[in-house]
């Protein structure tokens, strides 16, 4: 008899649960997965394992897994470089990987298993910051988001699948009765194909997938009851052509982060947050602003980070955003953020990244990367660099852009690039 | 600039993005839609294709707020005067 887990799935139960690739996948399909996988896990002792996949089959029954037999999860991005997984294998005795095909490592786990699930950033050059969660924590906010009309939904994952807010989705549909939808290709195309065979209901996505993804849809292709925007502060135009298109579907704009969860969920169409909401607990999360930025207090903050920490907890035991909020009238508007952070559709890149695996390209001397604002991501990756004199610029030029796609995420990517003579330095010593 | 210039410069600017990631060139008309799938660019060339037009043009048609397009046809509208 193997337990149940967290997700208590019955083998016999045939309601659709995931929707990908290959088809259909009910609730026993995973149960009987996962219970495949428990034995294999019980067979070679392991109780650290990763999965490594975009397909929620893999995440879902490693998920499950873990929850019935006490393991430790490691959720990580396909994208990232092989050396940094396998960093993350040695350093954390990580003895199996799951993805198409499961196999074990050999290696040995550093501590006992304590039941967490650790998901990671997309660093590239820099080790991936690995956050702890405890499932428990992800099912009730899971839970705590399942109202009526989230019940039976049909979700489609827009973000991505290992993330933060995928893996959220995912423990959603769930929790819910749900299905979750994922499309093989993820392109404004390949979502509306899959959202339209699948008739899904609901759409979690950041403001920059719905602009892309209003150019491709038709009306009447979908009957949507809720769209959800997060990631990025949602503005007023956007919000209004989302209603404008889908005038039957709830839309709800978030502020949420891997630290604090959900903080708040706005519903009226208007852009921002009413500011009465400041200096008041709703659902036992508080906000407050201090020196123009947005502080938060919530008893569910996640159990810390194993690396280095993105949102510094306050002696007083508030989060400190790096978010700055600016008030007009009853209304309160995140205006942006205060460091270097590139926000390209939602996902956050760190120039100084990008920049250390520009210079370790072959004829780069310099290099200096910055955001550019556009109507549509927000932001995009610029690259200016320097190269070593008497290297053709076109062939060197295709050679870095080559790598750039081949080891960087594609949001991360430069999509201005251009070779320069100098790069200006300011008199702080900075660059740009 | 008429719509046929900036269909050129649209046609121009893609043709580059598909050269620097190493795909053949496509063939692009007024009515291609630009996330459609005829053309391998995804919603971040997009973005840059659009930040590249103000540069080229001149002029953001976007300064008030976004405006809905879906072919390349539509987009050459928008910066046309």
């Amino acid at each position: 008899m193997i337990a149940a887990g967290a997700f208590g799935l019955d083998t016999s139960d045939t309601a659709p649960l995931i929707a990908n690739a290959r088809g259909m996948l009910s609730r026993g399909d995973l149960a009987r997965a996962a219970e495949t996988l428990v034995a294999a896990m019980s067979e070679a002792d392991v109780s650290r394992l990763m999965v490594r996949s975009d397909d929620p089959f893999h995440i879902l029954r490693a998920i499950d897994a873990a929850s019935r037999t006490g393991a430790d999860l490691f959720i990580a991005h396909t994208n990232l470089p092989e050396a940094h997984i396998d960093a993350v294998v040695k350093k954390f005795g990580v003895q199996m990987i799951v993805s198409a095909e499961d196999r074990l490592t050999g290696e040995t786990p550093a501590e006992a298993a304590t039941a967490r699930i650790f998901m990671m950033t997309s660093g590239t050059t820099g080790a991936p910051k690995i956050a702890s969660h405890s499932l428990s924590a992800l099912m009730s906010r899971a839970k705590a988001a399942m109202h009526p009309g989230n019940r039976g939904a049909k979700w489609l994952l827009t973000y991505q699948p290992t993330g933060f807010a995928g893996v959220q989705v995912q423990l959603t549909a769930v929790v819910g009765r749900g299905v979750v939808v994922a499309p093989d290709e993820r392109t404004p195309a390949g979502f509306l194909e899959a959202a339209k065979a699948n008739g899904v209901t609901q759409i979690s996505a950041t403001p920059t997938f719905w602009r892309a993804f209003l150019m491709v849809v038709r009306p009447g292709d979908l009957s949507l009851r809720q769209i959800t925007l997060g990631g990025e502060a949602a503005d007023q135009s956007t919000l209004d052509r989302i209603r404008k298109a889908f005038p039957d579907a709830r839309v709800t704009h978030i502020y949420a982060s891997t630290e604090a969860g959900v903080v708040f969920s706005v519903h009226d169409g208007r852009e921002g947050f009413p500011a009465e909401w400041l200096d008041t607990e709703t659902q036992g999360v508080t906000m407050r602003v201090r020196d123009g930025f947005l502080h938060i207090r919530t008893p569910n903050a996640m159990g810390g980070y194993v690396s280095d920490t993105a949102q510094p907890r306050l002696d007083d035991g508030w989060l400190a955003t790096a978010d700055r909020v600016e008030i007009r009238g009853d209304r309160a508007f995140i205006v942006g953020r205060d460091d270097s952070t590139i926000n390209v559709a939602g996902s956050k890149v760190y120039p100084l990244m990008v920049e250390q695996f520009l210079l370790k390209q072959p004829g780069v001397v310099e290099a200096h990367v910055y955001g550019v604002s556009n109507p549509i991501s927000g932001q995009l990756v610029a690259a200016d660099v320097v190269i070593e004199p008497g290297l053709d610029p076109a062939t060197t030029r295709s050679a870095i852009l080559a790598a750039c796609r081949e080891n960087l995420a594609q949001y991360q990517v430069p999509r201005a690039f251009k070779v320069v003579d100098a790069i200006a330095v300011r008199e702080s010593g900075k660059k740009g | 600039m008429t719509e046929a210039q900036v269909l050129e410069h649209i046609t121009s600017i893609v043709q580059r993005m598909l050269e620097d990631k190493g795909v053949k060139a496509a063939t692009i008309e007024p009515e291609t839609e630009l996330l459609g799938g005829a053309i391998s660019i995804d919603s971040l060339d997009l973005a840059m294709l659009v930040r590249e037009l103000e540069d080229v043009v001149g002029h953001d048609p976007f300064a008030e707020g976004f405006i809905e397009f879906r072919t390349v046809g539509e987009l050459a509208k928008l910066y046309a005067k």
